[in-house]
This record gives C-alpha cells, sequence and structure tokens, in this order.
C-alpha cells in the first residue's frame, strides 16, 4: 500500500515537470528571437533569415515543441547557437561548482538554524532569546545580494581576509555559503523555536516530567522530533530558495555555476540551454518534494497510518 | 507496618504567582496514608491542579513555593523533583496527548521501566509486559507496537497508569484521569485504580470535581476553594453531613439519578489576587455573618477526623437537607401529546477515507412531542450527536425521514433552510467556541435579528436587553467581550442566542459538559425555567444520566448508532429493559441509596 502512495507521489511529480518545461519553452520561444540577440543590430536580415532557417527557429511553435521533446526522449537536450556543444554537456560542467554551493549552504542552514532555535526555545524571554531573535530578523530582512557585496566590502576589500573572487580553495566558499545561507538559517532558527515552544508546552512533556525524565533528555528524545516534523516542511521550501539564492550569490562571487550560466544565457537566448537548466532545477525541487513527502512518512507514524489506510 | 514511610505529608505550602503578584495557595496542609485515597475536590480555579504539580516539583520558574513537602519519607522541596517517577507519579485528564504521539505505547514503557527500575531493556520489555497486561490492556503483546492514536481515551488512560506503576511510587497524584471518558470505561479505571492501591498500598490523591467519583473511590476527602482546604475529613461524613457551607452547596449541585433540581452555587471563584479579606467564600455564602468578612477562618477540628474552616460551620446536616427539599422532580406537565418533531427509521452515514461510508445511526424512531424535553444519551461513538444534527438538518438522513411540524427538516444550504432554522437552535458544548472573541456579547446576540431583519434598533436593543435579563446576565453584560466574562456566563450568552428568534425547539449538545457542578446546576435549572417560559421543546444531547431526571421526560438510549430503549425517565431510570441501560445506571458514580 506504501508502494502505491509512493508511485502516486512520483506521477504528480512527473506531470509537474511536464507543465514546467512547457511553460518555459513557450515562455522563451515567444519572447524573444535568439539570432537578433546574438547578431549585431546591422546584421543582413538575409543572413539572420537564413540561420533562423538552419536551426529551425522558423517553424511552427507545435513543430519545434514536439520536435524538443522527441530530442528530450533519446537523451538529446539540444545544442549551444554559439559554439554548438550538447546543452547538457555545458550545463553538466557547471553542476559541480552549484552543486557544491548549495550543499554547502543546505547544511548551514541545518547546522546554525536547529541550535539556535532550539537554544532560544529552551532560554525563552532570556537575553539568550531576544539575542538569536533579534539575529534572525537581521538575517532574513537582509537582501542577500546586499550581504554579499557588504561581506566582500569587509573582507576583501578592508580587512583583506579572502579573496573576494575564486572557487579551487576551500575558504573561497565561507562569504557565499554565507551569504547563500544566512536568510535560510534565519527562517529555520525562527522556526524551530516557535515549534519547539509548542511542543515544550505539550500535555505530554509535562507528563514526561512528571515521571522523571531528565530535562535533557525531554529536549532531545522527546520534544526535538516532535517539533522537528513540521519543520521538514520548511527545510523542503529551503530547497527551492537556495537554488533561487544560488543565481544572485554566483553572480556577486562571479562563481562559477549554474546559476551564472542561466543568467548569461537567457540574455544571449541560449534556448537549449535555459531549458536545461530549468529542467533540471524544477526536477532537483521535485526530488526535494519528494524526500520531504516520504520523511513525513518515515517520521511521522500518524501521518503512515493515514496514507496506508487511506490508499 | 513498621518501615512503612508515609506517601505524601505537605505542610505550610504556599504557591505564589509571580505574574498574578499573589498567592495561589495559601498555607496547605494535605497528607495520604499507605493505601488512603484522597478525594480533592472544588471548582476549577480552586487551586487542586497546582497542588498537585507543586507537590511534584513540576511548576515553573514562574511560581516560588514554600512549606514542607515530604514524598514517602523524603523532606525537603528539592529533593521533590529527583524523586519523580520512583516515590511519586501522576497521570492526566487527557491521556492521549499526555503520551508521545510519534512513539509506541511499548517503548515508551519500556524505556521508563528501565530508567525507573535499573534494568536491561530486555528486561524491561517483559515487565512492560506485564504492566501492560496489569493494567488490563486488552491484548498487551499486539498493543505493545500500537502508538497512542492507535488507542483509544480509555486504553491510553490504562497505559498512563502502567507508566505511573513502572517507578513503584508510593504516592500517586490522579488529575481528573476519568473526566474526559465515558461512564463505563470510567468505572472500569476507578475499579483498577482501586485494585492497584489494594495490591501496592499506594496512596492517592484523587483530584476531581465530581462528587459522584469521590464517593465512588475515595477513603477521605479534601474540598478546596480559592486556594486553601475548608473542609476534609472522611467521605461519607461529609457527604451526608458538611460542616462548610461550600461544601454543602458542591453536594446540592450534584445532579443525581433520583431526580432532583440541582441548586448550584452563585457567583464564581474569586481570582487570586482579588480574595477578599476574611473568608473568600463569604460572597457566595448564604451563611455569612458580619465578622466572616473580617477574620479569615482557619481549618480547625471539627469532629473526630475532621476540620473545617469556617467560622459558621453547618450543624448536623440542615443545610444539605434544606437544599435538597427544595428539590422536586420534573413536573410530567400536560403537554400537548403532539408530536413536533418526528425521526421515522432514520439513518445516517458519514464518509470516510478511501470512498467508505461508516453508518453512524441505524434505524432509529422516536418522536419529541410539543414542549416536552427528550434526552438523548450514550457513550462516544453511539449517534447521539448525529441525532442532533440530523435535527437541525446539518446532515441528511440516508434512509427514513426526519420531520419537523410534519414537514421534512430542510437542508443546512437549501433555502428552506433559512427559515427552518429561526425554529430549531443549537446550544453546543464548548461557549467560547461558538462565540467570536472580537464581538461584544451583546452584539452577538442581536445578530440573528441584525440577519433576518427583524425590528427596528431600538426593538432589537430592547430585545437584547430582554434575553440578557431571561437569561440571568443582566443589560450591563451586553457590552463585555466573551473572555472577560466566565464559562457558565458564556453559556448563558449562548442561550439567550439561541433564544433569539424565538425558537420551539432548543438542541442541546453536551451544554453542560465543560462546567463545573456549581455552575452546570445552574444552568439546567436555567434551561427548566426558560423551557417553561418559552414553551420550549428541548433535545438534550448527553453522556451523563444523572443530569436527566431533573431536566427531562423522556430518554433515548443510544448504543452503536441504534436505538436501544426509549421511554419516560421515569421507566428507563427506574425499570430500564435494555442489558445496555442498566450497564450504563450501573456504572453512574454514586452511592447505590441514591437508586433506591
Ligand atoms: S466563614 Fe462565614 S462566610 Fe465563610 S463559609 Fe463560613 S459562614 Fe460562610
Amino acid at each position: 500500500m506504501m508502494i502505491r502512495v509512493i508511485t502516486r507521489r512520483i506521477l504528480r511529480a512527473l506531470l509537474t515537470l511536464f507543465l514546467v518545461v512547457t511553460f518555459v519553452f513557450f515562455v522563451l520561444r515567444l519572447t524573444g528571437d535568439p539570432v537578433s540577440a546574438m547578431m549585431p543590430d546591422d546584421t543582413d536580415p538575409a543572413i539572420m533569415d537564413q540561420m533562423r532557417e538552419d536551426w529551425g527557429l522558423n517553424r511552427p511553435l507545435a513543430v519545434q515543441y514536439a520536435d524538443y521533446w522527441m530530442g528530450l526522449a533519446q537523451g538529446d537536450f539540444g545544442n549551444a547557437y554559439r559554439d554548438g556543444r550538447p546543452a547538457l554537456e555545458v550545463v553538466s560542467e557547471r553542476i559541480p561548482a552549484t552543486l557544491t554551493l548549495t550543499l554547502t549552504g543546505f547544511a548551514f542552514i541545518v547546522i546554525v538554524g536547529f541550535p539556535l532555535g532550539i537554544l532560544a526555545a529552551i532560554n525563552r524571554g532570556t537575553v539568550i532569546d531576544r539575542g538569536i531573535m533579534t539575529l534572525s530578523v537581521t538575517g532574513f530582512s537582509l537582501p542577500n545580494f546586499f550581504l554579499g557585496i557588504l561581506l566582500i566590502l569587509l573582507f576583501s576589500v578592508q580587512l583583506r581576509l579572502l579573496p573576494a573572487f575564486g572557487s579551487d580553495k576551500w575558504y573561497n566558499l565561507l562569504m557565499p555559503v554565507f551569504t547563500l545561507g544566512t536568510a535560510g538559517a534565519a527562517v529555520i532558527a525562527r522556526f524551530v523555536r516557535s515549534s519547539m515552544l509548542e511542543v515544550l508546552s505539550a500535555p505530554y512533556i509535562r507528563a514526561a516530567r512528571a515521571r522523571g525524565v531528565q530535562e535533557r533528555q525531554i529536549i532531545w528524545r522527546i520534544a526535538l522530533p516532535n517539533a522537528a516534523i513540521p519543520t521538514i516542511t520548511v527545510l523542503g521550501f529551503m530547497v527551492g530558495a537556495l537554488i533561487s539564492g544560488s543565481i544572485v550569490t554566483e553572480s556577486v562571487f562571479a562563481w562559477p555555476g549554474i546559476g551564472r550560466l542561466l543568467i548569461d544565457s537567457v540574455t544571449q537566448r541560449e534556448l537549449a540551454i535555459v531549458q536545461t537548466i530549468v529542467m533540471l532545477t524544477a526536477f532537483s525541487m521535485v526530488v526535494a518534494n519528494l524526500t520531504v513527502d516520504l520523511l513525513y512518512l518515515m517520521i511521522d507514524p500518524r501521518q503512515r497510518y493515514a496514507a496506508t489506510s487511506g490508499a | 507496618m513498621t518501615g512503612e514511610r508515609v506517601p505524601l505529608a505537605i505542610e505550610g505550602l504556599t504557591v505564589y504567582h509571580h505574574a498574578v503578584d499573589a498567592p495561589v495557595i495559601e498555607n496547605l496542609a494535605l497528607s495520604v496514608k499507605p493505601g488512603e485515597i484522597r478525594g480533592l475536590v472544588g471548582e476549577s480555579g480552586s487551586g487542586k491542579s497546582i497542588t498537585c504539580m507543586a507537590a511534584l516539583g513540576l511548576l515553573n520558574d514562574d511560581w516560588q513555593i514554600s512549606g514542607q513537602i515530604a514524598l514517602a519519607g523524603n523532606r525537603t522541596l528539592q529533593a521533590v523533583a529527583e524523586r519523580r517517577g520512583f516515590d511519586a507519579a501522576m497521570i492526566f485528564q487527557d491521556a492521549t496527548s499526555s503520551l508521545n504521539p510519534i512513539q509506541t505505547i511499548g517503548q515508551q514503557l519500556t524505556e521508563t521501566v528501565a530508567r525507573l527500575r535499573r534494568l536491561s531493556r530486555a528486561t524491561a520489555r517483559r515487565v512492560a509486559l506485564d504492566l501492560l497486561k496489569r493494567v488490563d490492556l486488552p491484548e498487551p503483546e499486539a498493543r505493545y507496537d500500537y502508538y497512542p492514536f492507535q488507542l483509544s481515551g480509555g486504553q491510553n488512560q490504562r497505559v498512563m497508569i502502567a507508566l505511573a506503576l513502572a517507578g513503584q511510587p508510593r504516592i500517586l497524584f490522579a488529575d481528573e484521569p476519568t473526566t474526559a471518558l465515558d461512564v463505563t470505561i470510567q468505572s472500569q479505571i476507578l475499579e483498577l485504580l482501586k485494585s492497584i492501591r489494594d495490591e501496592t498500598g499506594m496512596g492517592i490523591v484523587f483530584v476531581t470535581h465530581d462528587l459522584g467519583v469521590i464517593e465512588d473511590i475515595c477513603d477521605t476527602v479534601s474540598v478546596m476553594y480559592s486556594g486553601r482546604i475548608v473542609e476534609s475529613g472522611p467521605v461519607t461524613d461529609i457527604i451526608d453531613r458538611p460542616a462548610h457551607p461550600y461544601t454543602s452547596g458542591l453536594i446540592s449541585s450534584m445532579p443525581t439519578l433520583a431526580g432532583q433540581i440541582p441548586a448550584g452555587i452563585a457567583g464564581q471563584v474569586p481570582a487570586p489576587g482579588q480574595r477578599p479579606t476574611g473568608c473568600a467564600f463569604a460572597p457566595r455564602c448564604s451563611e455569612a455573618r458580619p465578622d466572616c468578612r473580617t477574620e479569615p477562618p482557619r481549618l480547625v477540628a471539627f469532629s473526630a477526623g475532621r476540620d473545617v474552616a469556617c467560622l459558621n460551620p453547618l450543624g448536623g446536616n440542615h443545610a444539605a437537607e434544606q437544599s435538597r427539599l427544595d428539590h422536586r422532580h420534573c413536573p410530567n406537565k400536560s403537554t400537548r401529546q403532539e408530536p413536533i418533531a418526528e425521526i421515522k427509521n432514520a439513518a445516517c452515514d458519514y464518509r470516510v477515507g478511501g470512498g467508505g461510508v461508516f453508518r453512524a445511526v441505524s434505524n432509529v424512531s422516536f418522536d419529541i412531542n410539543d414542549r416536552e424535553s427528550v434526552a438523548v444519551i450514550g457513550e462516544s461513538g453511539s449517534g447521539k450527536s448525529t441525532i442532533g444534527k440530523l435535527l437541525l438538518g446539518l446532515e441528511a438522513p440516508a434512509e427514513g425521514e426526519i420531520l419537523f411540524s410534519r414537514e421534512p427538516v430542510p437542508l443546512l444550504g437549501t433555502v428552506l433552510h433559512r427559515a427552518y432554522a429561526r425554529f430549531v437552535q443549537l446550544v453546543p458544548q464548548n461557549p467560547y467556541l461558538s462565540l467570536d472573541p472580537r464581538a461584544t456579547i451583546g452584539n452577538q446576540i442581536r445578530e440573528p435579528l441584525i440577519i433576518h431583519r427583524i425590528g427596528t434598533q431600538a426593538e432589537q436593543l430592547h430585545k437584547r436587553d430582554e434575553l440578557l435579563e431571561a437569561v440571568g446576565l443582566g443589560p450591563e453584560f451586553a457590552d463585555r467581550y466573551p473572555h472577560e466574562i466566565s464559562g457558565g456566563q458564556c453559556q448563558r450568552a449562548v442561550i439567550a442566542r439561541a433564544l433569539c428568534l424565538q425558537p420551539q425547539m432548543l438542541i442541546c449538545d453536551e451544554a453542560t459538559a465543560s462546567l463545573d457542578v456549581s455552575v452546570q446546576a445552574r444552568i439546567i435549572a436555567l434551561l427548566r425555567e426558560l423551557q417553561e417560559r418559552f414553551q420550549l421543546s428541548l433535545v438534550f444531547i448527553t453522556h451523563d444520566l444523572r443530569i436527566i431526571r431533573s431536566l427531562c421526560q423522556k430518554v433515548a438510549v443510544m448504543q452503536k448508532g441504534e436505538l436501544v430503549e426509549f421511554g419516560t425517565a421515569e421507566q428507563v431510570l427506574s425499570t430500564p429493559s435494555h442489558p445496555y441501560t442498566r450497564a450504563l445506571l450501573a456504572a453512574v458514580p454514586e452511592k447505590k441509596k441514591e437508586l433506591a
């Protein structure tokens, strides 16, 4: 029965992917022409027409769309217009850099957000709590490009401690990850705090205390797992925020990832590359959502029960 | 019994709340002997639960505690927290939410046993299973792997009791452990607690607002009022001959199967910090003398084994007698024997997950006569609330029909239902939930008139004041908000709103279940008075059989969706014919003499 639930969710995910790809395909083609974006304005219109002819851009949209799916079915994501390299290859080169950045960013969010939230909750109303909450408000109200520029000004320009650009040393990661993860960590800290406070006032916590369970056990073994359940959803959203955040962050720090490639490709109307990136992003969001759903089923017996008996 | 340690001894306990800036518990003494079950009774706000929490060291930094607390002979306040689980344990009203929702009950119990008895996990698991058997959890091996949400409230309470027994405590604090349960389950849990007490010699502090339960399970009782103990002694003595006017008031508030109309106590418990000088009960006391308002009475010996804190205690039993003499059976007034509502072979289904249906009510037929009141009783899941929904047009019958004045009851959402809603109104269990927290009481009472565009503004305001008066609140309540008034007053406001459109029938769904007995008694008296004055038919849906006879002429007994017995209150309560009705009656916690 569990299998049925999972299959259903995967099917729904595939539908989402299909809709995203379709939407992007048409929007991109209706909003600008790759040839005029690439060539100087005073190019001979005949040459431009010839290029459109070569790239198949003068065919009806529906035909191009069908063609695109035919290609996809054979693992062909299309080619870049400029150098003719397969789009998948161009994008794949950039994946490791982005993956390093977003995964470290995600770890940063969890490693910083959770402990701060827990700390604030168990010290509710004290200086510690208020301090953490002030930090959190500051954290998520700073736009990340602004935070990135501030960091560069402080550590690279003023203190000359860290290089502003580069991606080959571990310390090159510090500023981009901080830029990318701060807002998320702030949101998570706040969410974990309120979720912990709610759980800590639940009757089963009082009952555990009445049985003499140690306070440390109560927090780690009883309260945290219960408080973590709703937090998982928020962590799922974070994946989306990380991906969009990485586009800005990569631009600020000249990070050679997918984000920068996307910006460049949109301005240059490299349709195949943009589509591949969008598909990849949508795919990772779908995977993230699916993971959240499955985690829920794993952690929360009530969900598991509802899922299996409702199917 | 040498070496037998006194399970609980509290002396001079004062609990101070920082935010309220006043003591909530004052100079309280309470002790429990081995094998003794001591009741702790009083209205909400009297400090019963706080006393238990303080004894277990469960109050946080908002509270300051002074005095002596000794659990199983271990004195000093600091030690209390360390002895939790070993010397003392506690069970609560809502067992299901008192268990960790994401851990199986078996794991929770095994962990607790392993910790408190210092056993290996494997041994602890065996002990845990034994404990589950001891508390009569059906099929303990299978249920070991269940989560709390898969068990019923009664089963979870058994698990809670097993958890409490894990550390072999000398004293158990039971805070309203059966209040949320059906009567038959309640009596099973009470029996279980008694048998555990007999077996282990453990002492129990049993907190409840239900004197019937106290009579059933307790040896001794302490009555609390406004943070102090006002009377204590053996249960039978105190119930038969209360010395404190408050105790007497509580006793006469108890509805009984015998059907007296309970008297109730006017007014409410003063909040800490607003307690009057002198006797805190003085504003509500019929026996008050001038010196009561200056001198706070101390708890002194009254007779053998009994203490009372009152300057003018009731001698003998005159007060209890007095208030009981006023009681009358609900008169069998000559109602026009014409049905106003008819339920004919009705069945009702609910859709459940996965496309199935659940039949909540099947093949039920009975009539409700004009100006008559009918009690619909049964345990949770019996379908009694569904009957109410059918009569209100909130659910459609799957089979049969529901008639009101010989016309089929229109369904919610239809044009006809709007007009129908004027004739039949609901009084729900939780008045706070049915009132808008951001609107004044007065506006909410007037609202139906505005919606149905009845009368000018002046007429509407006049009607509002008239209704406030009728439910015993008075026009000065018109400008208050729900959070500014007590639960009983809220319920009065809800009743006033229900009466606004001059309905012919009121459906009261557990309308008094969440109120203190003293308040409940007064709401019942109010409903009776209103029924007479406005010529209403009443459908009173309840799980409490004791309320019935003082209010209702007819009784419908529901079990698992079916009507198992219908008849006059007299017949059903005195000569029940169905075994289920007999079981329900036998489970009612009150002395058998009242049944005679
Ligand atoms: S002391 Fe006075 S006011 Fe208080 S209960 Fe006794 S008689 Fe009533």
